[in-house]
């Protein structure tokens, strides 16, 4: 487990994945508090929504992001 | 064989909010603060569904983050 | 003894997962008669001289339920060597469903199949609500066998109405259900299927995502009176959600004493550990007493898009999403300004984007010409005289964006990985969805490319496993007690097949379904014939009127 130690939930890392549906995904890692890291899938809709909040031009981008960027703008 | 342990959960109660959830599953703890990790774990229910956040009878919710 | 039909000079292989066997196979009244070296005389005759004589391959997760209606082959699928379906997954059956609830549920229907409006209101006489009904009205034309689940989410609309997508059900709802649930079961249906993740028409959860767990442990309750299966369709993108499902369907099992089963499981190399940590999940709950079938598909996922919308394919290639984030109108318009087009060619590298578009395929079914339905994007570009990239661009434009494009193989797609899987004894093969997503992709097919791939390119299971796992260890997990095995006395569902070419063929558009519906099929490659019942279904490239299917109660 990272030793590292955060306030809360981080993206580490993004790329892309294939859906069931046929449609391309994206696959974020997300390290929580704890340490642990676990993947985050999110649909074209959401992922989108979070590379906009982010500011983020490209994948490489979204690193470092804090998890509240998948929140806005959703409501 | 014995279950190894795996990520905690609940499932809701009916007409529970996410508030009374977060106090439920992390009593103690101030409830904004409470529904803000749970809302950190369950990016399934408050990023990824239409509307997010609405809570359903048959969700898995984590009340503790990814332990791997 | 006359036969009705001898099978002559085959490869038996039975099922059981022993080795094959030379052996003639005689039928007679629809159930397998003899087996071994028969001279008797029949009617019909089959040489299966180099060809592999094995029970019908047995298809556990499929949403031909509308379909039925008016193809009682479940076309393509019979003609693959299925010759029994499981339709009603995921929450979703035509029944029982009162004729007020019809609009909704056809919904939930058509986000699942992507099934023309057409098909409901044109193609069949609706003439049920029941599910005694439905039985009946596919019952009169069936020449493959259905095993029908009954959805959770109808139930739930038939007890509730409208507030089955709002609220937990009362006590008393409850018990209605497992009334109806048990009605459904007495009428034929094998077992109950409910979803965590699918969503209606207007995105809203479908019913059975409201159920508290209760529900659902009174329903199994219910199920357990008969032994019948519980499927499920679990946060599949997840795994820490799929084991929480899987918890949950073991409790159920042990509780009431019933097989269950969720679909579907991929491997992925952005989560490669999420079939291993399921599967070791799986084994904890086995060696406990729990029945809990993990299903899993054979082909591999596909990747489709059009510049018609976002596609995430673009993620990584920042003026691209600029572009596709437009509006259409400013999308073609930008799409269209040639210092715009240079730049978005240009920021795909100095290959010209031969390395990530140049294997993208052409699909059919849209208005792109039948002519490049199939080729390659890289053919295509350089009869054109222009990069992949720029190709991909000026192809989309001339045919208003709609032109779909296939990445294909981008997930579930490592065999050496997928092998090992499959071959596990707690895996279960299935979760095809045929006679869905019929718009996106080819559900069929699949278990031709089990022996393709699996078996003869990688040598991951051999002949007689892989039939046996989808048929044996199917109908014994669901249990269908008088098939999936080749035995006197056994029905004759018979599939006759070529070891050394069966596989599924290239995925086409046809305009087959009412209203000239377009869906995406594979045809079948190196299945002789078929035989449901003891008469034969499918025989040289071609159906035969036959229509000796039944509904497996």
């Amino acid at each position: 487990m990272n030793a590292q130690v955060q306030a809360e939930a981080v993206i580490v890392g993004a790329e892309i994945g294939a859906g069931h549906d046929g449609a391309a995904e994206l696959v974020l890692t997300l390290r929580y508090e704890n340490g642990a890291t676990a993947p985050v899938v999110l649909d074209a809709e959401t992922g989108f929504s979070l590379m906009r909040n982010c500011g983020a031009e490209s994948l490489a981008d979204l690193a470092g992001q804090s998890w509240r960027n998948l929140l806005e703008g959703l409501e | 064989m014995s279950l190894s342990p795996q990520r905690r959960f609940v499932t809701p109660e009916p007409d529970e909010s996410i508030e009374q959830l977060a106090e439920r599953a992390l009593p103690g703890e101030p409830v904004a603060a409470a529904v803000d990790r749970i809302k950190s774990w369950n990016l399934h229910i408050f990023a990824m569904r239409r509307p997010p956040g609405l809570l359903l009878g048959g969700d898995v919710v984590f009340v503790e983050p990814p332990r791997r | 003894m006359m036969f009705d039909v001898l099978i002559r000079n085959g490869l038996v292989v039975d099922g059981s997962g022993e080795a094959g066997f030379a052996a003639d196979v005689a039928v007679k009244d629809g159930r397998i008669a003899q087996i071994g070296r028969i001279d008797g005389p029949a009617r019909q005759v089959i040489d299966a001289a180099g060809r592999v004589v094995a029970p019908g391959f047995i298809d556990p997760h499929t949403h031909f339920d509308v379909q039925l209606l008016w193809d009682g082959a479940a076309r393509p699928a019979l003609s693959h060597g299925v010759t029994s379906i499981v339709p009603g997954n995921c929450s979703l059956s035509l029944a029982p469903l009162r004729a007020a609830d019809r609009p909704a549920v056809v919904g939930m229907f058509q986000q699942i199949e992507e099934m023309p409006p057409e098909a409901f209101t044109t193609a069949f006489d609706w003439t049920w609500e029941d599910f005694a009904g439905y039985r009946a009205a596919i019952e009169r034309n069936l020449a493959i066998n259905v095993a029908p689940l009954v959805g959770h989410s109808v139930i739930r609309q038939w007890v509730m109405g409208e507030a089955a997508q709002a609220r937990a059900a009362t006590p008393g709802e409850i018990a209605a259900m497992q009334d109806l649930l048990r009605e459904c079961l007495q009428a034929g249906a094998v077992g109950l299927s409910t979803s965590f993740v699918d969503v209606d028409a207007r995105g809203r959860p479908v019913p059975s995502r409201f159920a508290q767990f209760a529900e659902l442990d009174a329903l199994a309750a219910v199920l357990g009176e008969f032994g019948r299966m519980l499927q499920i369709v679990p946060e599949f993108y997840d795994t820490d959600l799929t084991i929480a499902r899987i918890d949950q369907l073991a409790e159920l099992s042990l509780r009431h004493g019933v097989p269950t089963t969720f679909s579907p499981v991929f491997d992925s190399a952005s989560t490669p550990d999420n079939v291993p940590r399921t599967l070791a999940r799986v084994e904890e709950q086995f060696a406990r007493g729990a029945r809990v079938w993990p299903q899993m598909q054979t082909r591999p996922i596909d990747i489709s898009f059009s510049l018609l919308r976002p596609s995430l394919f673009f993620a990584r290639l920042p003026s691209w999403i600029r572009v596709l984030r437009k509006p259409l109108d400013e999308r073609i318009a930008a799409l269209s300004d040639a210092e715009t087009a240079d730049r978005l060619v240009a920021d795909v590298g100095p290959d010209g984007g031969a390395r990530m578009m140049g294997e993208l395929i052409v699909r059919g079914g849209d208005a792109a010409p039948t002519a490049l339905a199939g080729r390659t994007l890289g053919e295509i570009a350089a009869e054109r005289g222009e990069s992949p990239a720029r190709a991909l661009i000026t192809l989309s434009l001339e045919h208003g964006l709609d032109v779909a494009f296939l990445a294909a193989n981008r997930g579930h797609d490592d065999t050496g990985r997928i092998g090992a899987m499959l071959a596990h004894p707690l895996v279960h093969i299935g979760a095809s969805d045929g006679g869905a997503h019929l718009a996106s992709f080819a559900t069929y097919g699949d278990t031709g490319y089990l022996f393709s791939e699996f078996v003869r390119k990688a040598g991951a299971l051999s002949l007689e496993q892989a039939v046996r796992k989808i048929t044996a260890d199917t109908a014994d997990i669901w249990g269908f007690k008088d098939r999936g095995r080749l035995a006197p006395g056994l029905a004759a569902d018979i599939v006759v097949f070529d070891p050394e070419t069966i596989a599924r063929g290239e995925e086409r558009a046809v305009f087959d379904m009412p209203g000239d519906g377009m869906r995406y099929v594979r045809d079948a490659i190196g299945v002789d014939t078929v035989l449901v019942n003891g008469a034969v279904a499918y025989a040289g490239g071609a159906y035969t009127d036959a229509r000796a299917g039944a509904v497996l109660a």
